[in-house]
Formats: structure tokens, C-alpha cells, sequence
């Protein structure tokens, strides 16, 4: 553990901008809103800024990528195909413990499992990470219900908390620890870990009654939902309030579904275009013939909060799906977030 | 079932040349290919049940079962036109490229049924995927107990396969029952629905696997024939299908509950199906 | 900063939203959290839009018609083939149709360039037929062309009317506002025939019989029978007509209902009344209801109180408040008013086109209207019902940033900058005027539509002076009063913009009107009388209606250019290629059909082969045909045009047969 005094912070920031383009929340200052961006000016970066606007997923995850593309000649019958080069270093400053959580997620997600997407991986490369505790949670925000916040435990280079004078400099890595070497970072004292003890206390302290009164009700709301027994009654309710937008998906950090395009360009090549997708969209499942599994809206519901939720997908992430960032909550437009949703399952089981 | 990874071209697809074409039933085409690069053609390898992603340069890539069968056989592709990508396929000619992603999905677990009756049951178009393993069988004939086929379409016209057949029922100790749901003129074989057959042909319900694929109505009356039979929920196998688009368990869009069709299936017994939580 | 700010081009809500903009190419949106009417949500349209932003299918460079074939040219051959062939029609003789999705600025050059450059009173917006009696009745009522309310009066209301429309499929973000009330304890009634989500969403659902809005509105305003504003004599004496006894058998709603409501209309201390404006809007009379309804019950220009026109289409309301329509110059000046023609002749430099002229649709659908020539922006040819028509034209000028089928029916075809290609202000429903800045280059040889008309004017007679769209607002703000706040530096300076009137009176807008001393008196408009049932006879029982739905709408041609909205289109598409009608189950059973079997529909004048959609969400005896889905729609209504002037209100009786 080291300290990084708040003067020193521009070092870091430069030290990282130097070696790696540089993201953080930035400040939008027409709208006040804060965005995970790029910031070609360090001094950009604002630590102590709200969770943002946007979900910093799009770094390794893009909205809308070209993955490769490929020219045919109809008459030579030449083929090319043309690997896109994607690997680009980036550092991530000022991630909230939930978005940390989600990368973690995409991790296991797309490293893990049977094959390793290999597009994730090339933007996932080269890629440092520092974590900023959040000191200050938001109306929506409920991590302590689904143990990802507000303090991460794991998965990064450097971890940052404001312990009011300075930042305590945790390192999680090689990278880590090299860069408080390069630095030249004096070490934390002995009463450090106490202090940032306090820090994360008085945060969880902050959250709202609902986040904490919900805690026992995720894991309930986990064991109906992978056992399958919350009622078609829910999920019809649930449903009916469904505008069908798939921001929930969009805005959620561990949410990865994806969908492919080849779009011919007027140059004669094709390229082949990844961007997010949604499974609260009816054609999402769709099969050619006329086959769609999961045609009523309310099955769709079931679906999401499936996968969000059950053990089955946990096991995938080693955790559960849902960060308890709360963006779904603020972007819904049928009020009908995972908050919501949890506590319609819990009226299920207890009335009320 | 046998997850192992032997996918050849996983991100990016790999060019192959249509060196014929076969008229089948209506809309359904058969294109035999071979892959540009000499090595690849060499040692591609696929176990029966798996499926490619296959590209139509300028269209889109779509997912398709593996009719061929991994010895002895030539590498086709048997398909439907149904859509934008499907008709660009069908527009292709001898000396076209396509691209080809795969082998992909966990196959037929043909080591884990030496010694049994083999039954197959197949409805229309679902006798394709089912191809692959038939003639694998056959192949290895002394491995396996009493081989039968039950198949069945809506009309002579729809058939897949009839030179084939006619072949295959010209071998001893592979029994064929060919149905058709009503007769027509000129119609020497069974009439009736596909389930029917079962009764007709004394299916075995001991050391006997039965693999079914076809539309969910045939699917349905087949299972319950089956099932009534005495034959256990884990000792008939399934291929399901489902909306692919990356074939690697990533994009999900082949979600059925907990389990990923592309990595998890295409194969599952019914005993799995059963229990994947969403109706297929 | 790669996340620019910018507002949603598609419907009339006019959310805002950010686009992430990365080497020149605009790679993703996200909802903009401090925006004040989307507040961090957007639709599922408003989710791709980035895709429709990097499609391929653009119209990339200039092309004329020769020997049959759109081929490329220059952009200066294009401009003055197409100059010199305007030039040889009088101004009558062309018609200019402005696009309800085009910028404040493209539509203002649009109007100059048709009153001064080529002398023609013939410019009107596409679906302006609602749009305009609307914003007449408006004006009629309370002195100024525009909503009396805004959208934030929404979510803090306790009582809402929604009278028609699929709210939650054509403004989505409103329709979302209308659930947050109601989930807050507002009371929310829904006025519809066809069970729509937010007819589910509402507490109450008033389902009435096909075509019956206006005699349940007229209901809702006798029994209210309240007024003090002027003309409620007027307005009274049209009610007597209507017997509240017959109101149950003609409508299917109670008079105890009627009065439930009209009640709690009355009573509530913050209400807001919403309806649709544009292609499905309500006809005048209908319309003209409902807004003395709203000034019966005590509402126009309360604190919390709105009467909402809402737009489907990104900048239907500016497009109007530009003047693109035969009768009025830009600010809603009456060509008449020769002050107001005099002025904009000496702004302009020339002498205008000052007499009224018609609008397009009239000049179509009339045969013998001398019509020789159209210059068209950004149209769908499913909406534009007579293609025959416009195909036999001897000029036709088509510009837009898409391809597009229309085209095929142009001689010439210039390319324009998409939305996000080029700087320009846009009005929602509200009144709210938003800029949106340029994010990237024009791609190809795209150039913004302004820029065009004023190089089409320069070869006309003199250059117009504009070398911006700033300056093109900044005499927007000179010429329309309302509008005079609205400099780039002012709605820059105002995350959200600025709702007219923005002048020196009120430099930050107005979110309400009506209610302060200043405004005009209201006043009850006039109504015709007659509220007689619906039409349906022996030989047609069944009573069609025609609405909207998510993706099959206004923007066809561009939800087609897109992926997710594209294949969800496909989704029902797909299902039934052939188009739909929806039919109640005990209808299709009472007649032996089935889902997605062909139905044949017979009306006094035509006939379609569309499939059947069982559905409860329509009542007995109703058939509903979904607008857009594929092109069976525009061919069956076009000999129905009188019907179809009914907006959503529309009622065309027909039988149904089995195929």
C-alpha cells in the first residue's frame, strides 16, 4: 500500500497518459453530466465526480465496431479477408467498484467458457486499471446487495480511496506495483487500512434504506428466479410496463449480447459490424421460419432476470450477473429496473 | 456430451470453393465445397451433430448443421433458402467462394452408445442434420445393434434424400420405414404420420438410443410414442436449433434457460430438455 | 470529449441524447441523464440511431435522369440542369414539399427559395393536414399556434387524458413520463378504441366505439357545461344537438362514465390532456372538441395544467412555424397580410410569391391543377399516396441524405447532409427549440440542404448572403418574433433550449401558455355539429381503422437502414408478408379465420388481400390496419381519402371474407 498525495495526482494521471490513452469520468459542461470518456488532456479526469453518465464497458466492449471485414470479386473469385487491428493500450482511472465488477464479468465471460473472443481480448489487452472506491453512493445505486461495492476487493492494477488528505494507492498487480515503484510513492503507514476501513463504513452508511432493506431480498429473489417459480402473473406485470427500448441491456455492465452485420460498403469491401443487442427485443431470439421462442414481452422479462440472476449464470461469472450499479433503474422508461423488479418478486413471497 | 474444441477458424471464417451443386427437394440445395488452403482441406475434422458458420460473401453468415459424415464422405452443405443470407447462397454458382467458421457444438456422443440399437426418426428437412451419423454408422456397422430409420414427410416431393434411401434399403441389417402423411399416386411406401412408424417397426426400447429431428409437432408425437414405449428420457437425443450469430457462446442469442446452444448442444438428450427451464 | 450532446431526430419528444464520435465517425449514443424531457431515457428507435447514421445506403453524390437511368454528375451540372428546368414553370406550376424531419433552417431556405427565387405560394410539410388544424385551432383558441403546455407538467400531474393514439409506440418518452405519474397516484384515463399498452398502463380505459372521439368529447364538454371565456354561447348552443341520453348507444360508454370523468377532469388541480397531431392525429372538429373541453373544465393556463399536441415527427412543429404551408409566411403570418409580406420581400431582396397557393397534396390529388414540377425533401413513398400522380410529372426534384425508393420517380436527385452532418435547430411538441451541432463531415459529396436552395437560388437571381445555418436562425430570430431569442449562442448557452416565444419580453422562453396577463383572452372555438354514429351498413358490418405502430411508421425508409429496428420490423413483417389487419377472436371465429391466413377486405371502393392478426387488443366488430406495413395500406385507402381526412379517427366500413 502506498500513498498518492492529491498534488501528485496530475503525475499519475500524465504518468498513465504517457504510456496508455487515458479514460475517466470527465465533466460535459453544457449538461453537468459526467461520461466515462477519453481524456487527451489528463487534467480532464475528475475523480471525485459522480458515478457516470455512460457505462465504461464500451472500452472493451465497443457499441458498434467493425471486428474484420473482406472483399470478394465476384469475377476472379478472390477472396481477402482483413483482420482489424484492435489492440490499443488504455488505462481506466476512476472506476467505480460496480463497472469493475462488470469487467470482471466479461472476463470470465468472454475469456472463460468453451472459446476466448478473441476481439475482447485484443481490446482487453494492455490495459491498466485503476478503481476509485466510491466514498459517496447514489439514489439508485445498491452494490452492497450484490456484493460488488462500494470498495473492490479484486481485479485491479491500482485502487484508489480518498482518505481526505491524500489517496491510499493500493496495488493489485505487477503493473501496479511498478508504476508506484516508477512514481517513487512513499509507502502507507500502519493506520491506512484502518482509515480506509472507515471510508467504506461511512459509504455503506450513505446508501439508501431501500439498497440495504433489499439485501436479504436479492438472494430470495436469486432462488426463485433460478428455480423458476416467481409466477407468470409477475412476469405478465412486469411486463406490460416494458416499452421494449433494451436499454436495460445497453446501459448494464455485465450484459454482452451482441449482434453481427455484414454491411457492403460503396468501396466494394464488406465489412463485418459488431454492436450491442438486447434480448428484450422480440426478433433478438427470432429464428428463420417463424419460430421465436420467446415471443410475449413477458418471457423476455423472465429471460433478462434469468440471466441476471440465477445461480446458473453465476456460475459463469463466479459472481452474480447483476453489479447493483442502478443505471437500469435510471434509464427505464417503464420504471421496471432491477430494484423494481426485485421487489415485485418479493411481494410475491411476502405480500407486501 | 463431448465438448471438446477442435473448431479449426473460430473468429475469422475461412475461404472455400463450391465445386457442385445438387438440386434436392424445393428451396433446399446442396453445395459441395472444398477449403482453398490444401492443409486445412486435409485435416478439417468434424464429429457428427456439429455445425459451421458459414459466410455468403456479401450477405452474412448463418448457422448450419454438418450433413457429412466425418470418414469417407464428401464435405457439402445441404440448405434452405429462407431469408436474405440463405438466397444469397442460392445465388451462387461452381467456383464461388464461401467462408466456413467451425466445427462447432458438441456432437453425437458415439462413443458412449457402442453396443446399442440405434434409431433414427426424422421428420422433412430434419433428416439433414441426421445424415452426418446415419452414414458414420453405417461405417462402423459392427458397433452398433439393430439400425433403424423412420422418416417421414408431407408428401413424396419433400423427401430429402431418396437416392440415398433407395440405397440405404438395399442394405442388410439397416431397416428403413419411409412414410408420407397422405398417399398419392404412384406412392409404394408407408402412409401416415412418422410416429406411427414406430409401432410398424417394433422399435426396441432396451440399449437403444433414438435420435429425433424434425418439426415440433412431429417432435412432440415421436417423444410421447417413445416414451409410452418404455424408452428413457435420456436415451433420446435431439439436435435443437436456434437464431446463431457467433457460434462461440458469446453473442447469446442462442439462450435457451441456462444452457448456450452453440457450446452446450446442439445435441441434448431429451432428459435435458426437459429441464432447460424455457420451452424450445 | 468523444460523448457530444445532441437531440434525438426522430419523433416530435425531441430527447436528448450524446453520440460518441471517434475518427470522424460516429460510433455509438447514450441517453443524456440532465436533458428536461428525456432525463436519461430514450426509445427503442432513439437507441440506433447511430445506426442509421453510418449506413452505407446513402444518396452520395449528385444524379440526373439519363435515358432512364439516375447516373452521376457534378454537383454544378445538377445544379443547373435543375435551375433551368424550374426556371421554365411558372410558380404555380411547381410544388415544393418540405419534410417534417428537416432542420428549422433547411425548411426557412426551402420557403425562400419557393416565394422568392422561383415565385411559388405551392409549399406545404408533409403530414401537415392534423398538424395545421391543430395549430389553427390553437391559435383560434388562445392567439398563438402552439402547444398550450409542456411536457414536465407530466409526471406531477394527478389527472391525465389521452385521447387516441398509441402513446408508448409513437412518443415513447412522453408515454414513459404518463407511467411515472401513473405509478406516482395520478389518475390516468385512456380514450381508445384498441386496447393499446397504455390504455393498459392507465387506470382507466374508456374504450368506445370506432369514430366515436368526437361525440365522447362533446359528452365530456356538455356535461362540464362551464365557460366563462367568450364564445361559450356559441359553443353551447352546437352541443344541443347531442342527446346525453343517446351517448351510451353510440359510443359504448356510459353517461355515468362520462360524467365520472368529465368530474375528475374538473376537479383535479393538476391536469394535462394529450393527444396526437400529424399523419394520425384527430380531425378538426374532434380537435377543436377537445380543446374546448380543456377550456371548459377550467385548465388553459393553469399552474400544472397542459393541453399536449404531440408530434410523431422530429420537426413537424418548426417545419410549420417556418411557413412551409401555402397560406402562411414564415411565423404564421397570413400571406394575406401585406405588412408581413412586404417585410419579408425586403429581407429577401426580391419580390415573393404573396398569393396563397396549395399544398402539395391538393395539387396531387387534383388532376387538373396545372401541376408540372416538384421539389421534394426526405420523403416515404408509402406515405405519399399518389405515386401515380407524381410519377407523371414532367420535373420532379427529390433531395434527402437515404435512398429512397421516391427516386425512382425523380429526374434529378441532389444528396443532403444527414442531421448530424450539419448544424441546425429543430421544435418538438412543446415548443422547445434545440440545436443540434454537427458531429461529422457530410459524408460523400452531401451537402446541407440550405446550402442546395441557395445555390439553386444564386442561379436564379442574386446570392443569398448565408454562410452558415447560424445565419440562417439569426434571421429566423429577425423575422419570427417567437423565435428571436433563438441564436446559436442563446440555446448553447441553455442546456435543453429555449420554448417559444423566446423574445426580448422573455429571453429564457416560455414553458407554459396561457395565464399570464399578456396572452391573448382564450376563447371557445367554433364547432360544427353532428353526432351522428359512425358509418357501417348491412353489406359492410365491420368498421376499419388505421394507426401506427413502433417501427412501421414515419420513418420506414430509415428504420430500414438500421439493424436492431430493421429486423424487429421483420419481426411482425416476417409473420405476415403479405400486411395485417387485426381482428377480435370471436370475429375471426364467427367467420373461420385463422392467424396469418389471407382475409380478403371489401369496402365500397376497394378491396385488399392482407393477412389476419387475432387479437383482443381490438373490439368486436372493428378491423385495425397498422399504416406503413408494407405498402397494402396507402393502395387500399387512396380511393378512401375522405374517410382517411378522419386522422385516427377514420372509419372505413367494410366485410370481411375468408380467402
Amino acid at each position: 500500500m502506498f500513498v498518492l498525495s492529491k498534488a501528485d495526482v496530475p503525475r499519475f494521471l500524465a504518468h498513465l497518459a504517457g504510456r496508455y490513452e487515458l479514460y475517466g469520468p470527465v465533466l460535459h459542461p453544457e449538461s453537468g453530466d459526467t461520461f466515462f470518456d477519453r481524456a487527451a488532456d489528463p487534467s480532464a479526469v475528475r475523480l471525485d465526480a459522480p458515478i457516470p453518465t455512460n457505462t465504461p464497458k464500451f472500452t472493451v466492449f465497443p457499441h458498434f465496431e467493425r471486428i474484420l471485414s473482406y472483399k470478394y470479386d465476384q469475377t476472379t473469385k478472390d477472396v481477402r479477408i482483413i483482420p482489424e487491428e484492435l489492440v490499443r493500450p488504455k488505462a481506466l482511472v476512476g472506476l467505480r467498484s460496480c463497472d469493475l465488477k462488470g469487467l470482471l464479468c466479461f472476463d470470465r465471460f468472454f475469456l472463460g467458457q468453451e472459446f476466448v473472443d478473441e476481439f475482447y481480448r485484443a481490446h482487453r489487452r494492455k490495459m491498466f486499471l485503476v478503481a476509485n472506491t466510491c466514498a459517496t453512493p447514489f439514489p439508485q445505486c445498491f452494490c452492497v446487495c450484490t456484493d460488488s461495492g462500494p470498495y473492490a476487493a479484486e481485479g485491479y492494477d491500482v485502487n484508489l480511496t480518498d482518505l481526505g488528505d491524500a489517496y491510499l494507492f493500493e496495488t493489485g498487480s505487477d503493473a501496479g506495483r511498478a508504476a508506484a515503484g516508477e512514481l517513487g510513492l512513499p509507502a502507507a503507514g500502519p493506520e491506512a487500512s484502518r482509515r480506509r476501513d472507515a471510508v467504506v463504513d461511512r459509504s455503506i452508511a450513505l446508501f439508501e434504506p431501500r439498497a440495504v432493506e433489499n439485501k436479504a431480498w436479492i438472494s430470495r429473489a436469486v432462488n426463485r428466479l433460478t428455480t423458476g417459480f416467481v409466477k407468470n402473473e409477475t412476469w405478465e406485470y412486469i411486463g406490460q410496463q416494458c416499452f421494449e427500448c433494451g436499454a436495460c441491456s445497453f446501459v448494464c455492465p455485465s450484459c454482452s449480447c451482441f449482434n453481427i452485420e455484414d454491411v457492403n460498403r460503396v468501396n466494394g469491401t464488406t465489412d463485418r459490424i459488431r454492436t450491442w443487442d438486447s434480448c428484450s427485443f422480440e426478433g433478438y431470439a427470432r429464428m428463420a421460419g417463424e419460430h421465436n421462442p420467446r415471443r410475449p414481452v413477458e418471457d423476455r422479462r423472465n429471460k433478462r432476470f434469468f440471466c441476471k440472476l440465477s445461480y446458473s449464470q453465476s456460475k459463469k461469472y463466479l459472481r452474480p450477473g447483476c453489479v447493483g450499479c442502478g443505471r437500469c433503474v435510471r434509464v427505464c422508461p417503464g420504471d421496471i429496473g432491477m430494484a423494481n423488479v426485485v421487489t415485485a418478486i418479493r411481494r410475491e413471497i411476502t405480500g407486501k | 456430451m463431448d465438448i471438446s474444441r477442435n473448431a479449426a477458424a473460430v473468429s475469422l471464417p475461412v475461404p472455400a470453393v463450391i465445386t457442385e451443386i445438387q438440386e434436392e427437394i424445393a428451396d433446399v440445395r446442396t453445395y459441395f465445397f472444398r477449403f482453398e488452403d490444401p492443409e486445412l482441406e486435409r485435416t478439417f475434422a468434424v464429429r457428427s451433430g456439429q455445425f459451421v458458420m458459414c459466410t455468403i460473401f456479401g450477405a452474412g453468415e448463418f448457422a448450419v448443421s454438418l450433413p457429412w459424415s466425418p470418414e469417407g464422405d464428401r464435405r457439402h452443405l445441404s440448405v434452405r433458402n429462407v431469408g436474405k443470407v440463405t438466397s444469397a447462397l442460392h445465388a451462387l454458382e461452381v467456383g464461388d467462394k464461401i467462408g466456413i467458421r467451425g466445427p462447432f457444438g458438441n456432437g453425437f456422443p458415439f462413443d458412449a452408445i457402442k453396443g446399442r440399437n440405434l434409431i433414427y426418426v426424422a421428420g422433412g428437412i430434419g433428416l439433414i442434420p441426421l445424415r452426418s451419423s446415419i452414414v458414420h454408422a453405417l461405417l462402423h456397422r459392427s458397433d452398433f445393434g439393430r439400425i433403424i430409420l423412420l422418416y417421414g414427410a408431407k408428401s413424396a416431393r419433400e423427401l430429402m434424400y431418396r437416392p440415398l434411401i433407395e440405397e440405404w434399403r438395399k442394405r442388410e441389417g439397416f431397416e428403413t420405414y419411409v412414410t408420407i402423411d397422405r398417399s398419392e399416386p404412384g406412392w409404394n411406401g408407408e402412409v401416415g404420420f412418422v410416429h406411427t412408424l414406430i409401432e410398424k417397426a417394433k422399435v426396441p426400447v432396451t440399449d437403444t438410443v433414438a435420435f429425433v429431428c424434425g418439426p415440433p409437432i412431429m417432435f412432440n408425437a415421436v417423444i410421447g410414442e417413445l416414451s409410452a414405449r418404455g424408452l428413457k428420457d435420456d436415451c433420446i437425443i435431439s439436435t435443437l436449433e436456434r437464431h446463431m450469430k457467433c457460434g462461440i457462446g458469446k453473442c447469446q442469442h442462442c439462450a435457451i434457460g441456462r444452457t448456450l446452444v452453440c457450446t452446450d448442444g446442439p445435441v441434448y438428450t431429451f432428459k435435458q430438455i426437459k429441464t432447460l427451464g424455457e420451452t424450445i | 470529449m468523444s460523448y457530444l450532446t445532441g437531440v434525438c431526430n426522430f419523433c416530435g419528444t425531441g430527447c436528448g441524447h450524446v453520440l460518441n464520435v471517434e475518427a470522424g465517425a460516429i460510433r455509438g449514443v447514450f441517453p443524456s441523464s440532465a436533458h428536461p424531457v428525456s432525463r436519461g431515457r430514450l426509445c427503442g428507435r432513439g437507441w440506433h440511431i447511430h445506426e442509421l447514421l453510418n449506413t452505407e445506403e446513402r444518396i452520395s453524390r449528385p444524379l440526373l435522369r439519363k435515358n432512364g437511368v439516375l447516373s452521376a454528375v457534378s454537383w454544378d451540372e445538377a445544379l443547373d440542369f435543375a435551375a433551368a428546368r424550374l426556371a421554365g414553370y411558372s410558380g404555380r406550376e411547381i410544388g415544393f414539399w418540405a419534410s417534417p424531419r428537416s432542420s428549422n433552417e433547411d425548411v426557412y431556405a426551402l420557403v425562400r427559395l419557393a416565394r422568392a427565387a422561383f415565385r411559388s405560394p405551392n409549399i406545404s410539410v408533409l403530414s401537415d393536414v392534423w398538424y395545421r388544424s391543430t395549430a389553427g385551432i390553437l391559435r383560434e383558441g388562445t392567439g398563438r399556434p402552439g402547444a398550450p403546455g409542456m411536457i414536465a407538467d407530466i409526471r406531477p400531474a394527478d389527472f391525465i387524458l389521452i385521447v387516441g393514439t398509441d402513446l408508448t409506440r409513437q412518443n415513447p418518452i412522453i408515454a414513459s413520463d404518463v407511467h411515472f405519474a401513473a405509478r406516482a397516484g395520478a389518475n390516468v384515463v385512456t380514450l381508445s378504441t384498441r386496447v393499446t399498452q397504455i390504455a393498459k398502463l392507465s387506470g382507466t380505459h374508456l374504450q368506445n366505439k370506432p369514430g366515436t372521439k368526437k361525440i365522447v368529447l362533446a359528452a365530456l364538454a356538455k356535461v362540464l357545461s362551464a365557460g366563462q371565456a367568450e364564445g361559450f354561447e356559441a359553443f353551447r348552443k352546437s352541443l344541443e344537438d347531442l342527446r346525453l341520453e343517446d351517448v351510451e348507444t353510440l359510443t359504448g360508454l356510459s353517461l355515468a362514465t362520462i360524467r365520472d370523468v368529465a368530474g375528475r377532469l374538473a376537479a383535479a388541480s393538476r391536469a394535462v390532456v394529450i393527444f396526437s397531431t400529424g399523419i394520425t392525429g384527430l380531425n378538426r372538429e374532434t380537435t377543436a372538441l377537445l380543446f374546448n373541453l380543456f377550456l371548459a373544465s377550467g385548465k388553459l393556463g393553469r399552474e400544472g395544467c397542459s393541453l399536449i399536441p404531440v408530434t410523431g415527427v422530429a420537426n413537424l412543429a418548426g417545419a410549420n412555424d417556418m411557413g412551409a404551408a401555402p397560406d402562411f409566411l414564415p411565423g404564421w403570418r397570413p400571406v394575406a397580410d401585406e405588412s408581413a409580406a412586404a417585410a419579408f420581400a425586403r429581407c429577401w431582396g426580391s419580390e415573393i410569391a404573396a398569393g396563397r397557393g396549395r399544398s402539395v397534396d391538393e395539387l396531387l390529388a387534383d388532376a387538373s391543377s396545372g401541376l408540372k414540377a416538384l421539389v421534394v425533401c426526405d420523403h416515404d413513398p408509402e406515405i405519399a399516396m399518389a405515386a401515380e400522380r407524381i410519377r407523371s410529372l414532367e420535373f420532379v426534384l427529390y433531395l434527402g441524405s437515404y435512398l429512397n425508393p421516391f427516386m425512382d420517380a425523380a429526374h434529378a436527385v441532389l444528396p443532403t447532409a444527414s442531421y448530424a452532418e450539419t448544424d441546425g435547430t429543430y421544435t418538438n411538441t412543446e415548443r422547445r427549440i434545440q440545436l443540434n451541432r454537427k458531429k461529422i463531415e457530410p459524408r460523400f459529396e452531401a451537402r446541407p440542404a440550405w446550402k442546395v436552395f441557395a445555390d439553386l437560388a444564386s442561379r436564379r437571381g442574386p446570392a443569398w448572403p448565408y454562410r452558415s445555418s447560424a445565419d440562417i436562425q439569426d434571421e429566423i430570430a429577425q423575422m419570427i418574433p417567437a423565435y428571436g431569442q433563438a441564436t446559436y449562442p442563446n440555446l448553447e448557452a441553455r442546456f435543453g433550449g429555449l420554448q417559444w416565444p423566446a423574445d426580448a419580453a422573455h429571453p429564457q422562453g416560455r414553458p407554459r401558455l396561457g395565464g399570464n396577463p399578456e396572452d391573448p383572452r382564450p376563447r371557445f372555438v367554433a364547432v360544427g355539429g353532428g353526432f351522428g354514429p359512425a358509418a357501417s351498413t348491412a353489406d359492410f358490418p365491420f368498421r376499419l381503422m388505421a394507426g401506427k405502430s413502433y417501427y412501421y411508421w414515419h420513418l420506414n425508409n430509415a428504420m430500414k437502414k438500421t439493424f436492431i429496428p430493421r429486423r424487429e420490423y421483420n419481426a411482425l413483417l416476417l409473420l405476415y408478408p403479405q400486411g395485417l389487419v387485426e381482428i377480435h377472436p370471436e370475429d375471426a371465429a364467427a367467420l373461420g379465420l385463422r392467424d396469418k391466413r389471407p382475409v380478403r377486405v371489401v369496402s365500397a371502393r376497394g378491396m385488399m388481400v392482407p393477412q389476419t392478426r387475432v387479437t383482443s387488443e381490438v373490439p368486436r366488430g372493428t378491423v385495425y390496419a397498422p399504416y406503413f406495413v408494407g405498402a397494402m395500406v396507402p393502395d387500399f385507402l387512396l380511393p378512401h381519402a375522405d374517410a382517411v381526412e378522419y386522422g385516427e379517427d377514420a372509419v372505413i366500413p367494410v366485410r370481411l371474407e375468408k380467402v
